[in-house]
């Protein structure tokens, strides 16, 4: 069962907003259910820690009139206590920051408090929800969960190419199909992480085994995704020893 | 003959630390074009050896360590002979000081050689580590950016070179029973000139802070007029409200519901339209508390607009500090921005967007383009490479340059669905 938490300030908006869920929920008779409708924040993050909720879906009022939580910290606070949370904000305006909200919180999707409106797309946005959530229950995707500056980023494990120890020390860059991140690692505890999917070939590399594309052990090179990475002596016996007399 | 070989080498080395802008792994195939330009000189020089020899020979070398200063540092001609001359400078200096030394404590043939490379070596690096420790590498790369009067700054210096030259040909006439005095004058001499590129710089310095200071006030007050527009519109809007509420409540009266909901939708629209986009503009720009970051961004935003960029600015929460220079943080917004507007210009529907969040554990910064074409991340990072063809992108390796400077900044980019991503997280508090 996926569990809905609600929290706006506004209790016109909040019951409005509850209405809609449960009629929607009740109508197409998925499996969900509203677990918390509160008007602060606090109450809601003791609810969450209570039940110990997981990847659970979330309706946030923006503008939360609250002294330590807005939507955005609250947002914050539940992605670090339910990490696969989805996170839809209720605003007044339209053109709030949404981006920041997508891109540091992936948050999934806006409600735009007009009373006319709002039943039509809280249905409709929690029919995207359902979608996705069964698509990802479907094909779950394992994710590679990394920090830095307070922002956490999650990269799907198979989009991972290598890992490199970058020019300023205590940092690493994570080289994915298309991104490049820097942040603040380790190599050796990333291969402990990482197990055995992943093989540290040379000091300064730690590569993920299926994507390497050509091994040229002449010259202690190997490409992956279209990049060149060193191999050492013991990387060359590591390679042998995994991926057989074919390189 | 061998000495000038050796002087040129811990020549070089000075000179790669003095800049601290390292490549500093000498391109090894520059080096040897050098040593071998060098013999070829000095095969040239050997029948008339004397002084018009020597002289043939540091110009030579002048002139290949200024290509070479060119080639490494990307830097104008003029530029890099400032750079080259002052490194001629220190390395004259230095080569002065260790032959005086040689030529009060006499040895046997021998050993002459390996002392000298020896108490050479000494002293370079002696000076050398002084420099870096004086952080004179920092105030001479400062003088250098001052475009305008660069070839001034070139020719002083190249005339403290031959200064400088002309004294090491003085120490062969100077009387032994003087070679302390003459020691001591050569080390002045040295300190002086030194001293005086660190006063110029630091004169170029101030003159510098007051023009950016002029110029943030001049957007201040574009800034400033923006503001008043929006107060003239709310002015305005409240005079027009207040007959649009008056309809309103005479539809409401006459029981005529659907007009009623329609007035009400088209004063939620025309609202948004007049001020609640200019109104969440100028809240992006108030929540720029940092005065040089809020001047690079109203002149980013001012030249987008004039191009025709459209561009989305986000900045959540107020941004008082950042952990790193602000100047440098500046830089690195102001290139990200460059780049991304490079980019989009000239294309069908281009944007920018730039997003700022600032909260207790740091600051993070997103600047996106749309941006098709293929990313070879092999090549990404190198000199030059840029999404527009070669030699635009030293933008992005001087940017890198920057962060290399700092343990709690992290760089990220990404090319997903047709967006370039460039991030930069730097943690913690200022």
């Amino acid at each position: 069962m996926i569990d809905i938490y609600l929290c706006d300030d506004e209790p016109t908006v909040r019951r409005q907003i509850q209405t809609a869920l449960e009629r929607t929920i009740l109508i197409e008779d998925w499996d969900m259910a509203i677990v918390c409708s509160v008007g602060s924040p606090q109450s809601l993050l003791e609810i969450l820690e209570e039940t110990n909720g997981r990847q659970g879906v979330y309706f946030l009022d923006v503008d939360l009139k609250d002294e330590t939580w807005d939507g955005f910290l609250l947002g914050q606070e539940i992605r670090r206590l339910d990490p696969y949370a989805t996170l839809v904000y209720i605003t007044g305006y339209g053109d709030l920051a949404y981006r920041t909200f997508q891109y540091h919180l992936e948050a999934f999707d806006y409600i735009v408090k007009k009373p006319e409106q709002l039943e039509q797309s809280v249905s409709a946005c929690l029919a995207a929800i359902q979608e996705r959530l069964a698509a990802q229950r479907r094909n779950p995707k394992e994710v590679f969960t990394l920090q830095t500056g307070g922002i956490v980023r999650n990269v799907p494990l198979n989009d991972i190419l290598f890992f490199e120890t970058a020019a300023v020390s205590h940092h690493v860059l994570l080289h994915t199909v298309n991104s490049r991140i820097d942040f603040l690692g380790s190599l050796n505890e990333l291969e402990a992480q990482l197990g055995e999917r992943f093989l540290r070939i040379h000091r300064a590399y730690l590569v993920a085994a299926d994507k390497i594309e050509e091994v040229d052990m002449k010259h202690s090179r190997l490409q992956i995704g279209g990049q060149e990475c060193l191999i050492s002596r013991s990387g060359k016996a590591l390679l042998r020893k995994t991926m057989g007399e074919s390189v | 003959m061998v000495a000038y070989l050796f002087a040129v080498t811990d020549e070089r080395a000075v000179r790669s630390r003095l800049k601290k802008l390292p490549p500093l792994l000498l391109s090894p195939l520059i080096a040897t074009l050098l040593a071998a330009g060098l013999y070829a000189a000095d095969l040239y020089v050997i029948p008339g050896f004397g002084m018009v020899g020597y002289f043939i020979i540091s110009a030579a070398i002048l002139v290949m360590c200024t290509i070479w200063v060119c080639w490494t540092w990307h830097f104008g001609l003029w530029r890099a002979f400032a750079a080259t001359c002052m490194a001629g400078i220190f390395q004259v200096a230095s080569a002065t000081l260790s032959m005086t030394l040689f030529r009060v404590i006499p040895l046997h043939d021998n050993f002459e050689f390996v002392v000298l490379i020896g108490i050479s070596l000494g002293v370079c690096i002696v000076v050398v580590l002084l420099l870096y420790r004086l952080q004179f590498g920092k105030w001479f790369c400062l003088l250098l950016y001052n475009e305008s009067d660069l070839w001034r700054t070139a020719l002083l210096l190249f005339a403290m070179e031959v200064v400088m030259e002309v004294f090491l040909h003085m120490a062969n006439g100077v009387q032994s029973q003087f070679m302390g005095l003459y020691y001591l004058m050569v080390l002045v001499m040295t300190i002086l000139m030194a001293g005086l590129v660190v006063y110029l710089a630091r004169q170029f310095d101030t003159s510098c802070k007051l023009q950016a200071q002029q110029e943030a006030i001049a957007r201040q007050q574009l800034y400033e007029q923006d503001l008043e527009t929006i107060r003239q519109e709310v002015r305005t809007f409240r005079h027009d409200y207040k007959n649009l509420l008056a309809g309103l409540s005479q539809q409401a009266r006459a029981g005529e519901l659907e007009q009623l909901h329609a007035a009400l939708s088209e004063l939620d629209a025309d609202f948004d339209r007049r001020l609640g986009e200019k109104i969440q503009a100028s809240a992006q720009i108030g929540n720029l508390q940092i005065p040089q970051v809020r001047s690079l961004l109203l002149s980013k935003l001012a030249i987008m607009r004039e191009k025709g960029v459209e561009c989305r600015l986000e900045v959540y929460y107020p941004l008082k500090t950042v952990a790193m220079d602000i100047w440098d943080f500046v830089r690195c917004m102001g290139i990200l921005i460059d780049n991304a507007v490079e980019a989009v210009e000239g294309t069908d529907r281009p944007w920018v967007e730039i997003i700022l969040l600032a909260q207790e554990n740091g600051v993070n910064l997103r600047v996106s383009n749309p941006w098709n074409g293929k990313v070879d991340p092999a090549h990404f990072w190198e000199e030059g490479w840029s999404t527009k063809g070669s030699g635009r992108g030293l933008g992005l390796y001087s940017y890198l340059r920057i962060l290399e400077r700092y343990m709690n900044i992290s760089p990220c980019t990404s090319w997903t669905d047709g967006v370039f991503v460039q991030a930069l997280t730097i943690g913690g508090r200022a």
